[in-house]
């Protein structure tokens, strides 16, 4: 494992000069050879990341030439126009948004509430639910696909935003990823809070809260993405092609004798991921700010 | 993030009044107000989760001893689906290749990010954000999407990494048929997809460490081995134990990327549970079945998952 | 800062629900023609025509609307299920001949035997093998929209460079062929070029194997027993394993998606496909012929490729009635071949003669070749169990198993799937 943490500026001055510039140099070696360790990996492992996104600007007989090649010889848009004539794709895109926007929404809220109590709160059957919370991320969806199905189809829901929605407003893994983080959290301060007899609500939302921003952040980005890339579930339950996700829609793309055409997959991939990285890219700077304030850096 | 640096020490006042205990002291622990407030936070989530999660469990746990397809007649069948798990041999071959794929993926996903971790959170390594940006890509790419572009750079005719390799001398073949071959592959693009995310929350309790621990490590001459052994392992304990739990149950769970690459060849040696459980259900309409090979899963993974939780417990009280 | 998140919070949440009232499927109307719709996979082309002769029906009487959805086949096979489990399925749908056994076992499609009965419903002239694909049990369960024996399509170019003239009509001929037509070049052990794609599992319909199995005097199936471990079959196994593994005509570790590639992409000279290949060849610039596979020692037998529909159990008596309906208008005389020109498969009534379909080459051509069809593991429930046995018997075999030994496990096997 390389070096850790960074030696404390502070000390510099109490040690003798000439042991500086050794130091220095130390740390650009450190530097550099990190850089070139992580620079090279993540070039590795970028290729997949490449291709797609190559693959959606060549034309067809490069995709499938022998030998093949990263670049395109021959930029084109093709496949692009083609994933927009044929997928009702905008719509997709849109239905995407709301199924997995809202989602997240929900399942931030309800998530969030449920993990404060498991955490922070004291009562019987704490560590049952937990286990039981815990034990329902166990069964593989697949199972209980049908189930949820024929339940929110008698609840009138199906084809509809509602019913996309609902089963996932809230979530386990949301639940015990927050409360393991709420467990982290010291409790000098809301202990202190609660003997000044201020309510539970209000500790949540003025002092956990705030201090649970990465993690919230985190889980967001997790569910967001989660849900927006989320195959079986938008696939099965909208059976009107008008309402499926940009995921979903992108199955219905075969060619004739089921032969995938690749570029315009990977076109309508691109499109698709492309949300994701804009998102991802927005709340990144939030993430690293709300780390730079805290004083640790 | 704020932590407060335990080497702080604690302010005296005179006599020193230990810290009340949680949701307050005494008979306001079980008051009818301190009850509604549990109620009120766990409400809406476990509204949604009884509805959609616990009463779908409950219909499968009831499905599981029928021979339903999901419409038309079904009838009650007792314990012969469970039986069936154990004593048919694809599915006891599934069980074996689930255990297989859990136990390459989850050390080396773990590892993979973890490694990552340590080295995006050095502040000596330049280019932070864009590295961690990158590195969390994968995960952004949906499961199907990644094995896809996977299957193409492993085109025995047109892929890229076969030309590749082929020029240096490396043959791959056919590698998701090869029986050797396949079930590292598919892992491989799991590992792949996932690692970011994991990073992501190893990142988060590694900042949480204060400096000040490594500090006084640095100051006693600890060498970075050991101030990772005995500072940052130990502190990652809750983050790990979260992590592990996480990367197994999704490592048992194991399904869309062997749908897309593989479909569980070739002659079944990546064949999931999962695989089985969607293949009964969904292809040979066999519901019943599909329900009780469900929670024989589930009963696994919650063996496993409480033996992983009391070990890590026990670690973190240790450390604390 | 918290407390503008949270209002921000609470507005899109607001939103949320509002947008929840929108839902995207109309609800149906309370009088008028019965409303019917109707699932099917064709997605190119074909799907339009076929789309154009259900609005053809929809316009020619008043009891009866019906509306198609399009998804593929395999979005179907995972969407029929949940959709039937809740009473919100389609009351006519249409999937490959091979998957509607397993439906029809557990009561997803209603029995057609009356309609077959009756003499007004235009299904007295349907090729018989079609039929046979919708039958378990004795019971007709679906109508046939498409049933086409596979083909061989050759590489007319590849073909006139190594000298044939023709395409081979037996598999001494066909191999003698394939072997001049491997052609490796820089001598690397990797030909550029071979002589025929023999995929070894998940085959084009999962037809080619059984195809030579047929042809070659063996079958998979007979009746309620597995026959898959004979002479025959050992013989044809083995014959062609090292067509495959000694003469290298083929790469092996092929499925039929890569073996259509291969061809498409001019590095194979004949593949064994559907009609689909006809227009794929085209866009791939390939000159290609279609030619019956070619005969076997026993006989010359092709798998063939089938679609059916049928009328699901959610359908009550009225929607009932109106698929029926339909499918009596399908397979009008006129209608039948209007169908066979646009989805480029051979007409499904016998008495359409070859010449109302010269107007489309491919068709004719294919239908001249229709009588080497068989149907595919006809009235077999668990063909999905049969079919990977049969893929993992064909992919160990070309990967240099011993015959026998697969052969009498295979046999276990399909008897175990079949029971």
């Amino acid at each position: 494992m390389t070096a850790l943490a960074p030696a404390p500026a502070a000390s510099a001055s109490a040690i003798p000069v000439r042991r500086r510039l050794p130091q220095a140099r130390r740390r650009r070696l450190v530097s550099a050879s990190l850089l070139v360790v992580v620079a090279a990996s993540t070039l590795v492992l970028m290729l997949p990341i490449l291709i797609i996104v190559f693959t959606a600007f060549k034309p067809v007989a490069e995709v499938n030439a022998y030998p093949p090649t990263l670049l395109p010889g021959q930029w084109t848009l093709d496949n692009f126009t083609r994933i927009f004539t044929e997928l009702p794709f905008a719509r997709l895109i849109a239905n995407s948004f709301v199924f997995a926007g809202g989602v997240t929404l929900f399942a931030l809220v309800f998530d969030s509430l449920a993990a404060y109590a498991l955490a922070r709160l004291d009562f019987r059957g704490n560590k049952i639910l937990l286990i039981a919370i815990i034990a329902s991320l166990m069964i593989p969806f697949q199972a209980t696909l049908i189930p949820i199905y024929q339940l929110v189809s008698d609840l009138g829901w199906v084809n509809s935003y509602a019913g996309l929605i609902a089963p996932r407003a809230a979530d386990a893994f949301g639940i015990f990823f927050l409360r393991q983080f709420f467990l982290s959290l010291p409790r000098d301060l809301d202990n202190a809070a609660r003997i000044d007899g201020a309510s539970e609500l209000r500790i949540f939302r003025s002092i956990v809260l705030p201090n649970a921003v990465p993690a919230l952040l985190t889980l967001g980005i997790f569910t967001f993405v989660n849900n927006w890339n989320d195959l079986l579930w938008p696939l099965v339950f909208t059976t009107d092609s008008e309402m499926g996700t940009v995921t979903s829609g992108l199955t219905l793309l075969t060619g004739p004798g089921g032969i995938i055409p690749q570029g315009v997959m990977m076109a309508g991939s691109l499109i698709a991921v492309l949300p994701l990285a804009i998102l991802f890219l927005l709340i990144q700077r939030r993430f690293v700010e709300s780390v730079g304030t805290s004083g640790l850096k | 993030m704020t932590t407060h640096a335990p080497s702080a020490p604690p302010r005296r006042r005179g006599a020193y009044r230990p810290p009340a205990p949680i949701g307050g002291r005494g008979p306001l622990r079980h008051s009818p107000r301190h009850r509604l407030t549990v109620v009120a936070f766990l409400a809406p989530a476990i509204v949604i989760l009884t509805v959609f999660v616990a009463w779908p469990m409950v219909s499968a746990l009831r499905l599981s001893f029928t021979d339903a397809s999901g419409f038309g007649r079904e009838k009650f069948v007792g314990l012969e689906n469970y039986a069936r798990v154990f004593t048919d041999p694809d599915i006891v071959s599934a069980m074996g290749n689930t255990a297989l794929y859990a136990v390459l993926f989850t050390p080396i996903a773990i590892a993979l990010a973890l490694g990552f971790a340590l080295l995006l959170n050095n502040p000596l390594l330049p280019l932070r954000g864009v590295f961690r940006t990158a590195l969390f890509t994968p995960f952004i790419v949906s499961l199907a999407v990644a094995a896809f572009a996977w299957s193409y750079l492993l085109d025995p005719q047109i892929g890229l990494l076969n030309y590749w390799l082929r020029g240096l001398g490396i043959q791959l073949g056919n590698v998701l048929q090869d029986p050797t071959l396949a079930m590292p592959a598919v892992v491989l693009v799991a590992v792949w997809k996932s690692f970011g995310f994991y990073m992501v929350i190893f990142l988060a309790g590694l900042q949480d460490i204060p400096t000040s621990l490594y500090e006084a490590a640095r100051v006693d001459g600890a060498s970075a081995w050991q101030r990772f052994r005995s500072i940052t392992f130990p502190m990652l304990g809750n983050t790990m134990g979260f992590v592990v739990i996480v990367a197994l149950i999704a490592a048992l769970q194991a399904f869309d990327q062997i749908y897309v690459m593989t479909g569980g060849g070739p002659y079944g040696t990546t064949q999931t549970i999962v695989m089985e459980i969607y293949q009964s259900g969904f292809r040979k309409l066999e519901l019943g079945f599909a329900s009780a090979l469900s929670y024989v899963l589930l009963l696994i993974t919650l063996v496993l998952s409480l033996t992983q939780f009391l070990f890590f417990s026990r670690r973190e009280k240790d450390a604390a | 800062m918290m407390k503008r998140s949270l209002s921000v919070l609470a507005t899109v949440g607001a939103a949320a629900l509002l947008l929840a009232g929108c839902s995207g499927s109309s609800s149906p109307a309370a009088d008028g023609p019965a409303e019917i719709t109707f699932w099917h996979g064709y997605t190119e082309a074909d799907g339009k025509v076929l789309d154009q002769i259900v609005a053809d029906f929809n316009a020619s009487q008043q009891k009866y609307k019906i509306t198609t959805e399009t998804k593929t086949w395999a979005v179907i096979d995972d969407t029929l299920l949940p959709a039937l489990s809740s009473k919100e399925g389609p009351q006519i749908v249409a999937m490959p001949a091979e998957r509607m056994p397993v439906y029809a076992d557990r009561g997803a499609f209603t029995d057609l035997s009356d309609f077959y009965a009756a003499s007004d419903s235009n299904t007295a002239d349907l090729v018989p093998q079609a039929v046979d694909m919708v039958t378990v049990g004795g019971t007709p369960y679906g109508v046939p929209t498409g049933f086409v024996p596979l083909a061989m399509f050759y590489n007319k170019t590849l073909f006139a460079s190594a000298g044939i003239t023709e395409a081979p009509t037996t598999w001494d001929e066909w191999v003698a062929d394939a072997k001049k037509l491997t052609v490796d070049e820089n001598g690397d052990g990797t030909p550029e070029q071979y002589g025929v794609a023999i995929p070894d599992h998940a085959t084009v319909a999962n037809g080619l194997w059984p195809s030579l199995l047929l042809s070659g005097g063996g079958q998979i199936v007979d009746g309620d027993k597995a026959a898959i471990d004979s002479p025959e079959n050992a013989k044809t196994i083995q014959y062609w394993t090292d067509a495959i593994t000694k003469d290298k005509i083929s790469p092996t570790g092929l499925d039929g998606i890569a073996a259509d590639q291969l061809f498409s992409s001019g590095k194979a000279a004949m593949h064994v496909g559907g009609p689909w290949m006809a227009s794929i060849a085209k866009d791939n610039n390939i000159d290609y012929g279609i030619a019956a596979l070619p005969a076997g020692p026993a006989e010359q037998a092709a798998s063939a490729i089938g679609v059916a529909m049928g009328v699901t159990e959610s359908a009550d008596d009225a929607q009932r009635a109106g698929a029926e309906a339909f499918f009596t208008y399908f397979f009008q005389k006129d209608v039948a071949t209007k169908w066979s020109l646009a989805s480029g498969w051979p007409p499904l009534r016998t008495d359409i003669p070859l010449s109302d379909v010269s107007s489309n080459p491919v068709v004719a051509a294919l239908s001249e070749i229709a009588p080497t069809g068989r149907a595919l593991l006809p009235g077999v429930v668990n063909s999905t169990d049969v079919i990977s046995d049969i893929d993992e018997l064909t992919q160990k075999a070309v990967a240099g198993g011993d015959v026998a030994d697969l052969l009498s496990t295979a046999q276990s096997k399909i008897q175990q799937a079949i029971e």
